[in-house]
């Protein structure tokens, strides 16, 4: 029992205490001359700031620094400078594969859901009888859990008696290729994995998708209708173009959550020869080997990749993002 | 002429009529690919110790022991972990939502000097990940004194921790009309009454999609009690199952798994299908609003 009090104080107490530095804040914008409504928004905002600046920007600086040490969470970080950063890039037998496991899986599987689930979201368009039905069944996989679609597909993929060997069978007999062990054998680990995301991807971004396909103005398919063109000029003059932003977002989002894999993989646990992707080797290096100094090198070169991914991606909107009337903000 | 007439409509009807059978041969055919894993799921969870291996795969195990579920249940503390992961839930929702709501309203509907620029670095923190500040941030729980209790998975939920959330809530607030806050404001109401009495009422749907949202999060978050759970005694449902499934090189009891599985899934399920209106709603809101 006494688990639990201890941290209910504490969880009482800290909205308590946000609410004194709140009105600490407020009183002092209304010294140097706040207007009332600025330093109420102001105040209003401030837990979010003081997240902010305690659990992401000082960490964000702080692990950089790490990154420049040696620091196995006893003692103190001991500055090192490069040398992480070198013994990743060239001495590590862990990191490039972990970094390729992780591209490959995104470059992957981004494109994949993403078209993949337009498609869907085209078919679950179609207003005929008992489509709710079907709509329900596609977004199943959405709602489970991590942990729970990790072991679906673990047990799936058993090398011994996994349906998918059992489904492949008649292919493995006439290739003599004998049970395929995927999540053992570095070949196929990619593979496993991919398989498995097109599966879960069905759920949420089909719903976006959904969603956006209903706001495209019906009339510009009418009008598209009476100059008589085909269904493939009105889907890439008219649906593409709408749904351009939805497509980015997508995109975006995509790009960032397959490049930080983690749960579903170490449910799956492929062994670590067959390779991990970059985020278990974080864990490992952090809190496994107490490598911390490591661990936030490899770190920054997970962010730096997202963030270039990101700003491609962004870089490339001109080109195929339309936007209704202005250019928003 | 109505001959010609006719039989050109009957070849339009079946020209539909194909169109849809063959629309529904594609959907039904994909919503197998999609139930299969939920099926076998099911039929590996009724399965004896001995019928799990068998080769070819048996598909509907006779007898289905459904006293798998029990067993599977006992086979670790799992009440235990319920009571913790319910713990976790509920402080961390009210903690979020709470300070979400807030922290919306002030972007929403308040000037303040510096505001787009805030705003935008909280949308830029979604971009960062989450491996980056882990380490730091572990070691700052470790200074409290705190790694090895529940603080460090439900108290940063009082900062308003999740950018998406906000983002959300502030485009929803964004669709009220400010005419409501003033009419309220001339009647002399101070800004945390405008806030109770009109705005909360009216943002009902987004809070119930956040609220399912951050449910999933807090029930499958497996990286916070992994990093710092260290007792048994307050594991999670989902770090149980982690230790459930045993080692690297052991063969796990899939029977019992797969039925610890079902249960695991069973609050989002049946949570989908009471709700299912407002996670659409949500994930489409989200989706939309760029």
């Amino acid at each position: 029992m006494e688990q639990y009090i201890g941290t209910t104080e504490r969880w009482l107490l800290t909205p308590v205490v946000l609410m004194f530095l709140a009105l600490i804040i407020y009183f002092l914008l209304r010294k140097i001359g706040w207007k009332v409504r600025a330093a109420t928004g102001f105040a209003l905002i401030s837990p979010w700031l003081i997240g902010f600046i305690i659990f992401t920007a000082f960490p964000l600086i702080y692990s950089l620094y790490l990154s420049f040490t040696n620091y196995s969470l006893f003692g103190t970080p001991k500055w090192i400078g490069l040398k992480n950063y070198i013994y990743i890039f060239t001495s590590d037998y862990e990191f490039w594969p972990s970094v390729r496991l992780t591209l490959l899986y995104a470059v992957f599987t981004v494109p994949i859901g993403v078209i993949g689930s337009l498609l869907i979201a085209m078919l679950l368009n179609n207003r005929i009888k008992g489509i709710g039905v079907f709509r329900t069944i596609y977004y199943l996989p959405a709602v489970m859990p991590d942990v729970a679609v990790a072991l679906i597909w673990r047990w799936l993929f058993n090398s011994q008696s996994g349906l998918i060997n059992y489904a492949l069978s008649p292919f493995l007999k006439l290739f003599h290729i004998g049970k395929i062990d995927w999540f053992g054998d570095p070949k196929y680990v990619l593979w496993a994995f991919i398989i498995m995301s097109v599966w879960g991807i069905f759920g949420t971004n089909t719903v976006v998708f959904l969603a956006g396909l209903q706001g495209v103005p019906r009339s510009l398919y009418e009008v598209a209708d009476l100059d008589g063109a085909s269904p493939w000029i009105k889907f890439w003059n008219i649906t593409i173009p709408q749904i351009s932003p939805v497509i980015l977002l997508q995109v975006v989002m995509g790009i960032i959550s397959a490049l930080q894999i983690f749960t579903v993989a170490m449910f799956v646990r492929p062994t670590t020869g067959a390779g991990i992707f970059m985020n278990q080797l974080i864990y490992n290096r952090g809190f496994t080997q107490l490598h911390m100094g490591q661990a936030s090198a490899i770190a920054w070169v997970l962010f730096l990749i997202i963030l270039a991914f990101t700003l491609l991606v962004f870089k490339s909107t001109p080109a195929w993002v339309h936007y209704e009337g202005e250019i928003k903000r | 002429m109505v001959d010609i007439l006719h039989g050109y409509r009957q070849s339009n009807r079946i020209r539909n009529v194909t169109k849809k059978i063959i629309l529904y041969v594609i959907l039904s055919a994909i919503a197998i690919v999609i139930l299969m894993p939920f099926f076998w799921m099911l039929s590996t969870a009724l399965k004896s110790n001995a019928d799990i291996f068998a080769w070819p795969p048996d598909f509907f195990p006779k007898p289905a022991l459904w006293g798998n579920f029990v067993k599977a249940w006992h086979a670790m503390p799992f009440n235990i972990y319920l009571i913790n992961s319910i713990f976790i839930v509920v402080l961390g929702m009210v903690a979020e939502i709470t300070s979400e709501t807030l922290v919306a309203y002030g972007f929403a509907r308040f000037k303040f000097p510096g505001r787009d620029l805030i705003f935008f670095i909280l949308l830029s923190t979604m971009m960062l990940p989450f491996h980056v500040t882990l380490i730091p941030t572990y070691l700052i729980w470790q200074k409290l004194g705190l790694v090895g209790q529940f603080d460090p998975l439900v108290i940063r939920a009082w900062t308003a921790w999740g950018p998406f959330y906000i983002f959300l809530l502030r485009q929803f607030l964004m669709g009220i009309p400010v005419e409501l806050d003033e009419a309220a404001e001339i009647d002399g109401a101070t800004p945390l009454q405008t806030f109770v009495h009109v705005i909360l009422p009216q943002i009902k749907p987004a809070l119930l999609a956040i609220c399912i949202f951050a449910f999933r999060g807090y029930w499958n978050d497996f990286l916070g009690p992994v990093l710092y759970l260290n007792d048994m005694n307050k594991y999670t449902m989902t770090l149980g199952m982690y230790f459930f499934m045993g080692g690297v090189n052991e063969q796990p009891s899939w029977n019992y798994l797969m039925a610890m599985s079902i249960v695991i899934a069973l609050p989002m399920l049946i949570l989908f299908f009471i709700a299912q209106r407002y996670f659409i709603e949500g994930i489409t809101f989200t989706g939309l609003k760029e």
